[in-house]
């Protein structure tokens, strides 16, 4: 187990590594000039934009500025935004708790809604129960999520006023947006969740289990359950990973701070330094997430757990 | 075809409850629009937090650094300027009492006031205003567009504490009206000095507020500065600000910066989608402010260094088949004027004689390329020498204004006459447009006080210098466009512009689209919202009534 881990952590730095090069090549390679995105293009003259591209550095061939931009980093310092001379990584770290505390309610939201509706609708298959939860399955995947926030502003805050539009101040300021994702997230869960259970629920063991007369309660809850939760949890994992990155829409619909707005005005803006040092960020929590995601299989499935230790 | 139909299905669903929604929110009809508010009240309300949600975020709070218009809305609040000018274009003393002009009209020498102080203690003085003019075109302030305000500036000499003397390579009739814009507005040195780069964080002016703090992506808050007492004569609050404070909150998503107007959660909330202004005006709790702003309108720029566009004829065929009296009707419902030159009404020189002098006319364009050459295909597109008639229509802004929307209709209107527009939407317009000039057509506006603003835009431009948008290169033009910013004798100087702008529609070397509106949605508590003249929001008269 500890040897897994220890070479998961390896490949994970190679990871981590690979992606920080690839995101540099990418935004070098992308036509356009940050320089030309700062000045105001009509009345910069070219004497201004030279200037500006001696002092950022950006007249140095690409092998210069790599190993510059790199060594930086192995020194934590993750440069400072071309726009407003931030530096990279306190904004990062100052934006970060919000995300996260997006992401783990509506992760909250999602898996408990989730595995709450898949499994019973699993249970009471083609009942109203399931017909409820396949809609809400349906609805969380198909709705586009800037569409869905919006809808909830319109009903919850313009019409009942019973939370706030936007702002990232207070806990009521966190449920529109954290249900907004949470639905969505919800939406995978279900499914997820009701195709393993109904999978599981006829295999030969559950039949051995009735046999034996253990109540219905315990079979489905203590046996189907803990099964059907495996291809749940890679779910889950990656959806939570999918909600610290990509919570650029539902920030941005409900003016939030965090990293997902930092991201999408930095690409915007085509400011290098801040566009590295979050991809930097997001791929470590990426791996991470993907190491506990493996770790948790094992906890949950004694298979796995054996096949690891062999 | 099966995404775009789930498209349609949401886009239909989203207007049955949009109409249903607002419709509830709407009530009784009310005392119908209400105007933009400034009238006097028998007694101000002191006190309050006006909150005023943004657009988009300011990029920095330093205003020589800046190059956004959203800045403006709240520097604004921070920074005074030397000068102000009123909507009738003159200029009239702010932190400058008076001024003299060298007979040569190179050097301005103006007399400061001597009771002023900066947030931070520091006196403002000659030295301070020699300190923002030199910082300014100082390479290592890394000035945006404030650098292209204040040219010709060469130098300045402190006469005495509250004298100085502001030196110019070149007369410029620009140059006193570009002093009143926020862009340059007088930064304390001391906080310039202390902060370096990061004075955009944390910012230091002798303005009605003072700067409070910046959450990024989240709100600014300024707060009341007690001692001020040197408004401009734009306002009629000349003392310290009504309101306590003011969070500007950055809110992108219009339908989220509209809700929470109504939702009370803002008491303001500005650029309001034309769709949204009938819902606003027919509500008893909310006013809709607007002000016209000031400069170059949202105009369409041929670009003239390439065929067959270097032809007035292509040209001219093009703007009598462009019917932009639908396209403004059809998109902004009658809440957008429709420009007819090359500058908006309002500035100085403005030719109104323009007004209704194109109009669309088919026959006229079809009858303008038949003369030259160029015939209509099987596929209806015109050809001539075996190249087809193909204006490539470029835009760079994500539907900003609905700006997609206009490429659109004016594709499908060229194509009635035989032109086939190839529409290409990029956000990196500095690659496509500034670097590599690969368009026929391309929209921009400027916000300006000065006509002077058309030499950027129509100047051949020198040797090493960025090409112009339009590529014009007419000595004619030059010579009136240097006159313009020369000229002393303000009918004369109205004159020249008058002979530019008719120039650039007789040569149809532009067509001008819309006049941008500020708009803001407000809370009818919110009284005392003022616009400067270049359509900028004042708050120095702002009350909250109880």
């Amino acid at each position: 187990m500890v040897q897994t881990v220890l070479t998961r952590l390896a490949t994970s730095l190679f990871v981590i590594f690979g992606a920080s090069v690839l995101v540099y090549c990418i935004m070098y390679l992308l036509p356009g000039d940050p320089v030309l995105l700062m000045l105001d293009p009509s009345s910069a003259t070219p004497e201004m934009i030279q200037n500006l591209r001696v002092q950022l550095g950006l007249d140095q061939p690409f092998y210069i500025q790599f190993a510059h931009y790199f060594g930086d980093m192995l020194r934590g310092d993750f440069g400072k935004s071309m726009i407003n001379s931030d530096p990279v990584l306190p904004k990062i770290l100052e934006h970060f708790p919000a995300t996260l505390a997006l992401t783990a309610l509506s992760s909250l939201i999602a898996i408990t809604i989730g595995i709450t509706l898949g499994v019973l609708s699993a249970i009471h298959r083609n009942g109203v129960i399931d017909f409820i939860a396949r809609l809400v399955g349906l609805f969380g995947i198909s709705m586009p999520t800037f569409w869905t926030g919006i809808l909830l502003i319109l009903l919850f805050s313009v019409q009942l006023g019973w939370f706030p539009a936007m702002g990232s101040d207070g806990f009521s300021s966190l449920v529109l947006p954290a249900a907004t994702l949470g639905l969505v997230g919800a939406g995978f869960i279900v499914r997820m969740v009701r195709n393993s259970m109904l999978e599981v629920i006829n295999e030969p063991f559950i039949v051995a289990l009735r046999a034996k007369g253990l109540s219905e309660r315990v079979i489905m809850y203590g046996h189907a359950l803990r099964n059907a939760l495996i291809p749940a949890v890679t779910v889950i994992g990656m959806l939570i990973g999918d909600l610290l990155a990509g919570t650029v829409v539902v920030e941005t619909v409900f003016s939030r701070q965090g990293i997902g707005r930092i991201i999408a005005d930095a690409l915007m803006s085509k400011d290098l330094p801040v566009v590295q040092g979050v991809v930097f960020f997001t791929a470590i929590i990426y791996v991470v997430l993907n190491l506990l995601v493996d770790i948790s299989y094992a906890y949950i499935d004694p298979r796995v757990r054996r096949a690891v230790r062999a | 075809m099966s995404r775009s139909i789930r498209w349609m299905k949401y886009m239909a669903l989203a207007a049955a409850l949009i109409l249903v929604l607002s419709g509830c929110g709407a009530g009784s009809t009310s005392d119908g629009a209400a105007q933009a508010s400034g009238g006097k009240q028998s007694a101000p309300a002191e006190g309050g937090n006006l909150t005023y949600a943004l657009a988009t975020s300011p990029d920095t709070l330093d205003p020589h650094r800046s190059g956004l218009a959203v800045t403006v809305r709240a520097i604004r609040t921070i920074y005074d300027n030397l000068v102000v000018q009123l909507p009738d274009g003159s200029i009239k003393p702010w932190l400058a009492k008076e001024w003299s002009v060298s007979d040569d009209g190179t050097s301005y020498t103006f007399k400061l006031r001597d009771d002023v102080k900066f947030h931070d203690g520091t006196p403002f003085n000659a030295e301070a205003v020699k300190y923002n003019l030199d910082r300014v075109i100082d390479p290592a302030t890394k000035a945006a567009n404030s650098l292209a305000l204040i040219r010709p500036y060469s130098s300045s000499e402190v006469i005495d504490e509250y004298t100085i003397k502001v030196n110019l390579a070149q007369p410029s009739q620009a140059f006193l009206g570009n002093l009143s814009q926020a862009l340059l507005g007088i930064v304390s040195p001391t906080a310039a000095k202390k902060y370096g780069d990061q004075l955009g964080k944390n910012p230091v002016g002798t303005g009605p507020y003072t700067f409070v703090k910046w959450d990024e992506n989240a709100d600014i808050v300024v707060a009341k500065n007690k001692d001020y007492a040197w408004a401009p004569e734009t306002v009629e609050n000349q003392a310290a600000p009504h309101l306590d404070t003011i969070t500007f909150k950055i809110v992108p998503e219009e339908a989220t910066r509209i809700g929470s107007v109504q939702s009370g959660q803002v008491l303001a909330a500005e650029t309001v989608p034309p769709q949204n202004i009938a819902a606003l005006k027919g509500d008893p709790n909310q006013q809709l402010l607007q002000a016209n702003t000031v400069g170059l309108p949202y105009t369409l720029f041929f670009n003239l260094r390439k065929a067959p566009w270097d032809n007035v004829k292509v040209r001219q065929a093009v703007q009598s088949a462009v019917d932009v009296e639908t396209i403004v009707k059809t998109l902004y419902l009658g809440n957008y004027e429709r420009a007819w030159s090359a500058l908006s009404p309002g500035i100085l020189g403005y030719d109104a004689s323009l007004e209704g002098s194109i109009n669309p006319d088919i026959n006229k364009a079809n009858q303008l390329l038949d003369e030259e050459g160029w015939v209509k295909g099987t596929d209806g597109i015109r050809a001539k020498d075996g190249k087809k008639l193909t204006l490539r229509y470029v835009d760079g802004s994500p539907n900003r204004e609905k700006r997609n929307d206009i490429a659109a209709i004016i594709q499908q209107q060229l194509k009635q006459v035989g032109i086939a527009v190839e529409v290409e939407i990029t956000k990196d317009i500095a690659t496509v447009i500034y670097q590599n000039w690969d368009y026929d057509l391309y929209g921009n506006s400027q916000v300006n006080s000065d006509p002077n603003a058309l030499y950027a835009f129509y100047h051949t431009s020198a040797e090493g210098e960025r090409p112009t948008l339009s590529g014009l290169a007419d000595p004619e033009i030059d010579k009136l466009l240097e006159q313009g910013a020369v000229e002393t004798d303000p009918d004369k100087r109205v004159e020249i512009y008058h002979q530019v702008q008719q120039y650039l529609i007789d040569q149809a070397v532009i067509l001008p689209i819309y006049v941008f509106p500020y708009t803001v949605a407000a809370s009818k508590t919110v009284q005392g919202v003022k616009f400067d003249a270049l359509g900028y929001p004042l708050f120095n008269d702002v009350t909250i009534q109880p």
